[in-house]
C-alpha cells in the first residue's frame, strides 16, 4: 500500500476573473521508501500541489489518502495532528523560528501537544548524525544557509513521519549546499519523499521524476534515467 | 474609554463652578428665625459692597405628595422679588402667578415628575410644576431632602422671612461682610451662614477623592490607549514593509511613502476616532449626569467640546504618527533589505539561547519579548491599571470596615448602655469590663459660616480612652477651655491648633473654645468637636448620655452585654449615622473597577492579536509542523505571560508604596485608612487578571486558527 495516494485533485486559485485552474485532475501515488521528484516552471502549481499533499490547504475536489487516512473533508485540527505525526515539511527559505536556537527549533514539533513520545530522543540522535552539534546553540541568523536547512530537515524528521514534503529545498542554496541536502533527503531509508523544484539537479536523486504542466502531472522515465546516468 | 475618563472627570471635576456660573449662586446665604421683612432688609442694605440682595420664608420638614411617592421632609422655599440662585433647566420660571411650583431636577428625576406634574405640599390644593432647578448650595435628593420653590403670591404663610442670599460686588470681601453682619446682627436669633466658599467646601470633600481617583484613571487609560495606538499602527507598516521596499526601488520618494502611511492610517484613524468618541460618550454621560444631578450640578454639555475635540486629535494624531515614523525610517533604508523582509528594528536580539528550554510558553514569551520598548510599555500601562484595581479593593475594605468595625474611626469602647452616668461604678464591677465611663453628646452648630450640625462629644475624663481618632496636628485636649476638632470641621471653619472654636449648642448656649488639635474622625464627615463634660455640661445640662464600655480582650461580649442589662448595644460604625462621602466613594467605586478592567482585558488582547498579526510567517510555520489551535493557545499563553507577569509586580508594588500611601494621605482629613492591599484583594486581582488574559488568549487563539496557514507562510 502506497504512503500517500492522491487522486483527481483539482485545486483553483484567485477569486472571479483572476481564478485559474493550477491544478486540473492530479494523481500520485508515492510509497515508502521512495524519493519523487515533480519538476516545473515557476508558477505551474508545484507548492500549491505540496501544500495539498501535507493538508496544510483544501483541494477542491480529490482525494488524499495519507498513511491509510483520508485527508479530505478532515477539520483543521485533525489536520494539524495528521502533520504532527505523519508528516515532516522541508521549505525553500527554511523557516527556522528566529526567537528559537537551532536545537529549540529542532525540538519544537516534539514538544508540541499530541506529538509522539521519543522526540527528545531522535532530535539528539539527528543533531549528531545531520553535523549539527556544534551549532546546535546558536540562533538561525547566526548560521549559513546550508546550516539552516539542516536545522529545518532535522526539525522535519523529529516526529518520525512517513512523509516528507520538500518545497524547493536547493532553492536558497550554492551548489554545495544543495547537493549536501538532496543528499541527506535522498537518505531517509523507508519513509516517502517528494520534493518539488523547478531545478532539474533534484531530480538526479529521484526513483521517479514527474513533470507538472497544465495542471497534470506527467511521468517523465526518460529524463530520470537521463538525468541519473550522467550523475 | 479615553472619553469615558474625559466626561466623567471633567464632569465632576468642573461641575460645582458651571453649577455656580449658572445657578448665579449667592456670595452667602444667612438663615435666621422669622423676623418682619422690612427690619432685615434695612439691615443687610447697610452692609458694605453689596451688590443684590433677595428675602425668602423657608420651610422644613414639609410633606410633599407626588403621584407614586411622599416625603416627610421637604424644604419649601417661598419666592419673593429679586435674584433667584437657582438655575431653571428645564421648563420656565414661576411666573408669580399662583399654583405654580419649581422642583429640584433631582428630585424631579428620582421620582419621575414630568414637567406640568402635579404635587401637594403639607396637603394644601395641588400645585403645577411649571420648572425644574439646580442650585448647588446643598446636595440633591436623595443625598439630601427634597427642595421645591413656590411664589410669595396666593400662598398663606405666616409673616416674616427667614433666608437672605447675599451677592457682593467683590466676593472676595466676604470675611469682611461677614464680621459686619455678625455685628449688625443683634436682636437676630438663630443665625446661621453659608458661604460658597463653605458649601465648595462641603462638595469637594465629598468629591475630591472620587476626582483624584478619576484624573488618575484617565490618566492611565490614555497611556494604555496611546501605547495600543502606537503599537498596532507600528505593526501594520511592519506588515507592509516589502511593498514600501518595492515602491522605493521603482523610485517612490522617501517623503512620499512617508505620507502615504500617515495618510492611511488617517483614514482608518479618522472614523474609529469619532466612532470611539461618540460611543465613550455615550456610555458615560448618562451615569455622570445623574451622579451630578444628586450632587445639583448640571451636566457638563456644551463645555465637554474642546477637551473631546483634544481627545480625538489625540487618538488621530497618535496612529499617524506611529505610521508615519517608521514608514520614514524605513524608506531611508536600502530597497533591498526592505524586499527582503528585514525587520524593522534590530529585532535580533544577541542573547545565546537561554538556559530554559523553550517549550511553547516560553517561546510565546520570547515573541512577545522581541517587541521590548512596547512590553515594557504595555506591562506597565496594565501595572497601572491592577494597582488602581488593587486600589479600589482596598478602599472598599477600608469602607466596609469603617461601616462595621468602630474601632476604625478610633472608637475603642464595644458597647453602649443608656444608663445614668451614677452607674458607671457598678458597670465597671461587672466581669469582663475593662473600662466604663459616660459619654456625653450634643448637636451643635456652627456661629459662623456651616450650616450643616456639628456633633459635640465630651468625657469626663480622658477621652482617648475610650475615643482616640488619630491626631492630625496639634496636641490632644489639656486643658479644660480646650478642645479637639474633627478634621472635616477644621477645614470648614478654617481652624487651626490656636484658634477659637465657637458653637452654639442645641439649647442656645454658646461654647467658645480654644483648638488644641486637629483629629481625622470619618464620624459625620469629620464634622464633630471633642470637648470637656465640664464645659459642655455647663453650658447645656440637657445633653444626651450614655454609658461607653471597653470590654477586657477575650472576654464574652455576650454575657457583658446581659448584664449591662436592655440599653446595651454594641457600638455602630460610621455609616450607621450616613456617611455621605462612604455612600458615594461605593458608588463610583464600581464603575472606576469595571472601566479599569476593561482597560486591563483591552490591553491583553490587543497584546495578544498584535503578536499575532507581528508574527503570521512564525505562527505559520508552528501550525504548519503540526500545532493545533491548543498548541497556539499555549503560545499566546506565555506572550499574555510575559506580559501579566511583570504588570502585576508592578500593581502590586505601585499599590503598596504609591497609589495606597498617597490615597490613605488624602482621606487622611476623615480618618486613618490603611490602604495597603491584603492577601485576600491581592489573590482576587491576580485571578481577575489571569481571567482577563485567559478571556484574551482564547479569543485570539481562535481568531488565529482560523487564518490560512498558506498565505501566512507567504507573509514576510
Ligand atoms: N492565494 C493565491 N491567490 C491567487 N493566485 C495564487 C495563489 N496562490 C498561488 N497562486 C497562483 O497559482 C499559481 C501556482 O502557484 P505556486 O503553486 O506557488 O507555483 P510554483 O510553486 O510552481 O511556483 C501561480 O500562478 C500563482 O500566482
Ligand atoms: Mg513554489
Amino acid at each position: 500500500m502506497p504512503v500517500l495516494a492522491a487522486s483527481g485533485i483539482i485545486k483553483t486559485v484567485g477569486a472571479g476573473r483572476a481564478a485559474r485552474r493550477v491544478l486540473d485532475g492530479v494523481n500520485l501515488e508515492v510509497d515508502a521508501g521512495e524519493v519523487v521528484a515533480v519538476l516545473g516552471r515557476s508558477g505551474s502549481g508545484k507548492s500549491t500541489l505540496l501544500h495539498l499533499l501535507g493538508g496544510l490547504d483544501r483541494p477542491d475536489a480529490g482525494r488524499i489518502v495519507l498513511a491509510g487516512e483520508e485527508l479530505t473533508g478532515r477539520r483543521p485540527g485533525a489536520l494539524a495532528r495528521v502533520r504532527l505525526r505523519h508528516i515532516g515539511f522541508v521549505f525553500q527559505s527554511f523557516h527556522l523560528i528566529e526567537e528559537l536556537s537551532g536545537e529549540e527549533n529542532v525540538l519544537l514539533p516534539a514538544r508540541l501537544p499530541g506529538a509522539r513520545r521519543g522526540g527528545e530522543r531522535r532530535a539528539r540522535r539527528l543533531i549528531d548524525s545531520l553535523g549539527l552539534a556544534e551549532i546546535a546553540g546558536r540562533r538561525p541568523h547566526e548560521l549559513s544557509g546550508g546550516e539552516q536547512q539542516r536545522v529545518a530537515i532535522a526539525r522535519a524528521l523529529v516526529g518520525d513521519p512517513e512523509l516528507v514534503l520538500a518545497d524547493e529545498p536547493t532553492g536558497n542554496l550554492d551548489q554545495d549546499n544543495g547537493a549536501t541536502v538532496l543528499g541527506l533527503l535522498r537518505e531517509l531509508g523507508d519513509r516517502a519523499v517528494v520534493i518539488v523544484t523547478h531545478e532539474p539537479e533534484a531530480a538526479a536523486i529521484a526513483d521517479r521524476v514527474l513533470r507538472l504542466e497544465d495542471g497534470r502531472l506527467r511521468e517523465d522515465a526518460d529524463e530520470a534515467m537521463a538525468l541519473r546516468e550522467s550523475a | 474609554m479615553l472619553t469615558a475618563a474625559l466626561v466623567v472627570s471633567d464632569g465632576l471635576g468642573r461641575g460645582f463652578d458651571r453649577a455656580a456660573g449658572a445657578a448665579d449662586l449667592p456670595d452667602a446665604i444667612v438663615r435666621f428665625d422669622p423676623e418682619p421683612a422690612g427690619q432685615v432688609a434695612a439691615r443687610i442694605a447697610a452692609l458694605p459692597d453689596l451688590a443684590a440682595f433677595s428675602l425668602r420664608r423657608e420651610f422644613t420638614g414639609v410633606e410633599l405628595d407626588a403621584p407614586g411617592h411622599t416625603s416627610e421632609n421637604a424644604a419649601v422655599e417661598i419666592i419673593g422679588p429679586g435674584r433667584r440662585g437657582y438655575a431653571i433647566v428645564a421648563g420656565r420660571d414661576l411666573s408669580g402667578r399662583p399654583g405654580e411650583v419649581l422642583v429640584e431636577r433631582g428630585l424631579a428625576a428620582a421620582w419621575g415628575m414630568p414637567l406640568g406634574g402635579r404635587i401637594e405640599l403639607d396637603g394644601s390644593s395641588p400645585q403645577r410644576v411649571v420648572g425644574f432647578t439646580e442650585s448647588p448650595d446643598n446636595v440633591s435628593y436623595p443625598l439630601a431632602g427634597p427642595r421645591v420653590y413656590v411664589a410669595q403670591v396666593g400662598v398663606s404663610v405666616p409673616p416674616g422671612v427667614n433666608l437672605a442670599e447675599i451677592w457682593l460686588r467683590d466676593p472676595h470681601r466676604l470675611d469682611e461682610v461677614l464680621v459686619q453682619a455678625r455685628a449688625t446682627s443683634y436682636g437676630v436669633h438663630g443665625l446661621r451662614f453659608v458661604t460658597r466658599a463653605g458649601v465648595r467646601v462641603l462638595l469637594d470633600q465629598a468629591a475630591g477623592i472620587v476626582i483624584d481617583l478619576l484624573v488618575a484613571l484617565s490618566l492611565i487609560a490614555l497611556l494604555t490607549a496611546a501605547v495600543m495606538l502606537a503599537a498596532s499602527a507600528r505593526a501594520e507598516v511592519q506588515r507592509r514593509l516589502q511593498a514600501i521596499g518595492l515602491r522605493r526601488a521603482v523610485g517612490a520618494s522617501r517623503s512620499y511613502l512617508t505620507a502615504t502611511q500617515g495618510l492611511e492610517a488617517l483614514i482608518v484613524a479618522a472614523p474609529a476616532a469619532t466612532i470611539g468618541l461618540i460611543a465613550g460618550t455615550l456610555a458615560t454621560y448618562g451615569p455622570t449626569s445623574r451622579l451630578l444631578m444628586m450632587l445639583n450640578e448640571p451636566a457638563p454639555g456644551a463645555a465637554l467640546a474642546l477637551p473631546l475635540a483634544a481627545a480625538w486629535m489625540a487618538a488621530v494624531a497618535i496612529p499617524v504618527t506611529s505610521a508615519a515614523w517608521p514608514a520614514w525610517r524605513a524608506a531611508g533604508r536600502a530597497p533591498v533589505a526592505l524586499l527582503r523582509g528585514a525587520e524593522l528594528a534590530a529585532a535580533r536580539s544577541r542573547r545565546r539561547a537561554s538556559p530554559i528550554r523553550a517549550g511553547l510558553t516560553v517561546l510565546g514569551a520570547r515573541l512577545a519579548g522581541a517587541r521590548r520598548a512596547r512590553l515594557v510599555a504595555t506591562a506597565t500601562a496594565l501595572g497601572s491599571s491592577t494597582g488602581f484595581v488593587l486600589l479600589m479593593l482596598a478602599l472598599a475594605s477600608a469602607l466596609v470596615s469603617l461601616e462595621t468595625d468602630p474601632g476604625a474611626l478610633g472608637k475603642r469602647y464595644q458597647l453602649t448602655a443608656q444608663l445614668p452616668p451614677a452607674a458607671v461604678g457598678q458597670v465597671r464591677a461587672i466581669p469582663g469590663v475593662q473600662a466604663a465611663a459616660p459619654r456625653y453628646a450634643d448637636e451643635a452648630v456652627d456661629s459662623f459660616s456651616l450650616q450643616e450640625t456639628i456633633d459635640v462629644i465630651a468625657y469626663p475624663g480622658d477621652h482617648t480612652e475610650f475615643e482616640a481618632p488619630p491626631l492630625l496636628g496639634g496636641s490632644r485636649i489639656a486643658r479644660p477651655d480646650e478642645a479637639e476638632v474633627g478634621a472635616g470641621l477644621a477645614d470648614a471653619l478654617g481652624l487651626v491648633p490656636g484658634s477659637t472654636l465657637a458653637i452654639q449648642l442645641a439649647s442656645g448656649g454658646e461654647l467658645r473654645l480654644r483648638v488644641a488639635g486637629v483629629v481625622g474622625s470619618l464620624d459625620h464627615d469629620g464634622r464633630v468637636a471633642y470637648v470637656p463634660a465640664r464645659a459642655l455640661l455647663a453650658r447645656d445640662p440637657s445633653a444626651s448620655e450614655q454609658l461607653v464600655v471597653r470590654v477586657r480582650p477575650g472576654a464574652d461580649l455576650t454575657r457583658v452585654t446581659a448584664a449591662l442589662g436592655a440599653t446595651a448595644a454594641p457600638a455602630a460604625g460610621a455609616t450607621a449615622r450616613g456617611v455621605p462621602l462612604v455612600d458615594t466613594l461605593r458608588a463610583i467605586l464600581r464603575a472606576v473597577a469595571i472601566v479599569d478592567g476593561l482597560v486591563c482585558l483591552y490591553a491583553l488582547i490587543q497584546t495578544c492579536a498584535l503578536t499575532v498579526q507581528e508574527r503570521r510567517r512564525t505562527l505559520s510555520v508552528i501550525r504548519a509542523v503540526g500545532a493545533g489551535t491548543p498548541a497556539i493557545t499555549r503560545l499566546l499563553a506565555g506572550a499574555a505571560l510575559a506580559l501579566v507577569a511583570p504588570a502585576a509586580a508592578i500593581g502590586i508594588a505601585l499599590e503598596r508604596w504609591l497609589l495606597g500611601p498617597a490615597l490613605a494621605r488624602l482621606a487622611a482629613g476623615y480618618a486613618t485608612l490603611s490602604l495597603g492591599a491584603g492577601a485576600g484583594a491581592i489573590a482576587a486581582v491576580l485571578a481577575g487578571l489571569v481571567v482577563a488574559a485567559t478571556v484574551a488568549v482564547l479569543w485570539v487563539a481562535r481568531r488565529a486558527g482560523r487564518e490560512s496557514v498558506v498565505s501566512g507562510l507567504a507573509a514576510p
